[in-house]
């Protein structure tokens, strides 16, 4: 009794399918597959549809190429997926064709055609030229640099950044942000601290795992100046969302005088907020982990805060820059970033929170 | 076969009732006089010294028992801590004490026939039933002292020596108290206190006594001195003159890779620069963070492996050198204790 009565529910919900692509089909209706108005998933729909259009043109989109090797990935995947679409359309449309069109028996000669033609011989063709085409631009992504290079190592949950000019023998050292010249080639060599990482700009290029104890490279080449982001794309541990960082090209000459700027020791603190702020950064030991060129903080745990004031983020692009920015992250890392290295310094008074924000503030 | 389970239920239930009235009625005698039934204290005290011997592991490594400084130590605990009940060795136990229920041994009795680490379990676990309390911290590794001291017990300590080893200097009370193990250079796992500021000795007691910083050997004597006392204390030890100890002799290439570390030369990312917070010459020193020059080698070694393992508390400050100690190895902890040990002591203020 149970199961006819399902069966005939099933059957009748067919039959509303049906007729639902079949006015579909005929173009006379709009109505979405939910036959009844106003549906929750009705409304939805362009909102998602907003959503996901909206990730295409971010600043962290494979899909808004602004790299030479990010294009190339680019047009690899919109051949892909036409590709695909095409092959699904003709696959498809066969289907349809001997199912509905021409239900009638075929020859023995005409399907074993069928069979070897689209079953063996196609595939072969255009997956082998695929392949042929993909391993012809792999080179193409990891192309000698042409002058600049970087040293990234990934760190829980971090990026130190070292820039090597060409014929350096100190590096400059950063975190948590990377500078290119724009319409240059630089080699990016990445390590890792304790555990696996990746690096990846979507918008300049692909990725890039980083090994602790091996080191692997890749070279990225701006088409333009900007402002990206790039983030770690293996899972590194408790924050590993929250490891992102800064991407800007520049102009060359303009990258230049930055990375002078970048070599040069600190700036003394300016006004008595700052001087307060320094003594306060020697005070409580930040230079035991960090270090600020040209004072006696030489810290090596943490990132390089010399010009840590002039950096687009903090916490590895978690929080902006603002004062307020700098204090909240000093008190509570913890609960910024889960796990992080940092201690919070929760124990320091408002007034000495408000004078250490100014002094790295000022560090720029 | 009915029958037999009748009787069993009826008997069980006669046996509840039974069990009841004693407890909630008072019929058992808990008097101290009339003690216990022929027979029950052998159950009891057979029953412990077997735990022990089950119970009681022989450590891979155990600290050097015959170390003076380790002894002395732990007959200074011993005289405030346990002598009371125990008496001193040589000394007589006091009537009451004597009259305990079970009566504590005196010294040179209680530590017959055991091993040093069955004594070690012991004084750490306390003995249930017994009045033997365990060791009042959250850390077994300061019970050796104890030890130590009982072990020369076991080997003949005689009372003039006990009192010799125990005598305190020539100062007022609370502060001879403090000296009797602070004074002179320390005593090996014991730091001289001289060295430090006023404002990290009193949050140090504070940290000792609230039981923040585990220690079972400064919980007792954080509780020694009245708590109004501990701010002046801790002043008058930060205004003393360091003592004129003569620097640790200490291995030179440990040195070397201590002071590099030290001073971030390494550029090693798990060892944060001590220097920042503990010196030597820094142009900003917080009143919370000890100096650590010239400290005795045993008590940095310790101190940095409770840190290292998580194990070491103290006050507000001390997450931030638990995060800064946990990805030391025991190479890292040996050439910073080095370095550090071969300095010369800074002054407190």
């Amino acid at each position: 009794m149970t199961t006819r009565l399902k069966q005939t529910d099933g059957q009748r919900k067919l039959r509303d399918v049906e007729i639902v692509m079949k006015t579909s089909m005929a173009g006379k209706s709009r109505r979405p597959i939910s036959a009844e108005p106003g549906r929750p998933r009705a409304r939805l729909a362009p909102l998602v549809a907003l959503a996901l259009l909206a990730g295409c043109d971010g600043r962290q989109s494979v899909l808004a190429p602004a790299g030479a090797d990010a294009r190339v990935l680019d047009s690899l995947f919109w051949v892909m997926l036409t590709g695909a679409v095409i092959l699904w359309l003709l696959v498809n449309g066969l289907f349809f064709y001997v199912m509905r069109i021409n239900r009638g028996a075929m020859s023995r000669r005409f399907a074993d055609g069928l069979i070897i033609g689209g079953g063996v011989i196609f595939p072969t063709v255009v997956l082998g030229a695929l392949l042929a085409w993909g391993l012809s631009i792999m080179p193409d992504q990891r192309a000698p640099g042409e002058g600049l290079t970087l040293r990234v190592t990934g760190e829980q949950w971090w990026w130190r950044v070292e820039y090597w000019p060409e014929g350096a023998d100190t590096p400059i050292v950063a975190a948590n942000e990377i500078r290119l010249p724009a319409g240059q080639r630089s080699e990016i060599l990445l390590n890792a601290g304790r555990v696996i990482h990746s690096f990846w700009i979507p918008a300049l290029g692909g990725k890039m795992d980083m090994f602790p104890g091996r080191e692997t490279r890749m070279s990225l080449k701006p088409e333009r100046a900007g402002n990206w982001r790039g983030q770690c794309a293996e899972f590194c541990g408790a924050s590993h969302a929250l490891m992102a960082f800064e991407v800007v090209a520049m102009p060359p000459d303009d990258f230049d005088s930055w990375l002078q700027a970048q070599a040069a020791p600190a700036t003394p603190p300016g006004d008595a907020a700052a001087q307060r702020g320094a003594r306060i950064f020697a005070r409580e030991g930040c230079g035991a982990c960090h270090a600020v060129r040209g004072t006696e903080a030489r810290g090596a745990v943490g990132p390089d805060l010399t010009h840590v004031g002039s950096r687009l983020s903090l916490g590895a692009g978690t929080l902006g820059t603002t004062l307020e920015d700098f204090e909240t992250w000093i008190a509570h890392t913890g609960a910024i970033k889960p796990e992080v290295e940092m201690p919070g310094y929760d124990h320091l008074t408002t007034a000495d929170l408000a004078d250490l924000a100014q002094y790295l503030k000022g560090l720029e | 076969m009915k029958r037999v389970l009748q009787t069993l239920a009826a008997l069980a239930v006669l046996a509840g009732l039974a069990g009841g009235a004693v407890v909630g009625l008072g019929l058992y005698n808990v008097s101290a006089r009339v003690g216990h039934l022929q027979g029950v204290s052998w159950v009891l005290h057979t029953t412990f010294r077997n735990s022990v011997r089950l119970r009681a592991a022989r450590p891979a490594e155990m600290p050097d028992l015959s170390d003076p400084a380790l002894i002395e130590l732990g007959a200074r605990h011993y005289d405030t801590a346990c002598r009371s009940c125990h008496a001193a060795p040589g000394e007589a136990q006091s009537a009451t004490m004597a009259a305990m229920v079970p009566a504590p041994p005196p010294i040179g009795q209680a530590v017959q026939g055991w091993k040093p680490y069955q004594l070690h379990w012991i004084v750490a676990n306390g003995i249930k039933m017994s009045g033997m309390p365990p060791w009042p911290a959250q850390r077994e590794d300061d019970v050796w002292p104890v030890v130590a001291f009982l072990s020369s017990v076991q080997q003949g300590m005689e009372g003039a020596d006990y009192g010799t080893l125990t005598r305190l200097p020539d100062e007022e009370a609370p502060l001879a108290y403090c000296l009797g193990c602070h004074g002179d250079g320390g005593l090996a796992q014991v730091p001289p206190l001289n060295g430090q500021g006023a404002a990290y000795l009193e949050m140090a007691l504070q940290a000792y006594r609230g039981g923040t910083r585990a220690s079972g050997i400064m919980a007792q004597a954080a509780r020694e001195v009245p708590p109004e006392t501990m701010g002046d204390l801790a002043r008058w030890f930060a205004a003393q003159p360091v003592a004129p100890i003569p620097p640790q002799d200490m291995p030179a290439d440990l040195v070397e890779r201590g002071r590099a570390l030290v001073h971030a030369d390494t550029g090693d990312p798990d060892v944060p620069a001590c220097r920042a917070c503990h010196g030597p010459d820094r142009s900003e020193r917080s009143a919370f963070f000890p100096n650590l020059a010239g400290l005795p080698a045993p008590y940095l070694r310790t101190q940095l492996g409770l840190w290292r393992d998580g194990r070491r508390g103290g006050g507000p400050q001390a997450g931030l050198m638990r995060k800064a100690a946990r990805h030391l190895d025991d190479s890292d902890i040996a050439a910073l204790v080095a370095y550090y040990a071969s300095l010369p002591a800074e002054t407190g203020q």
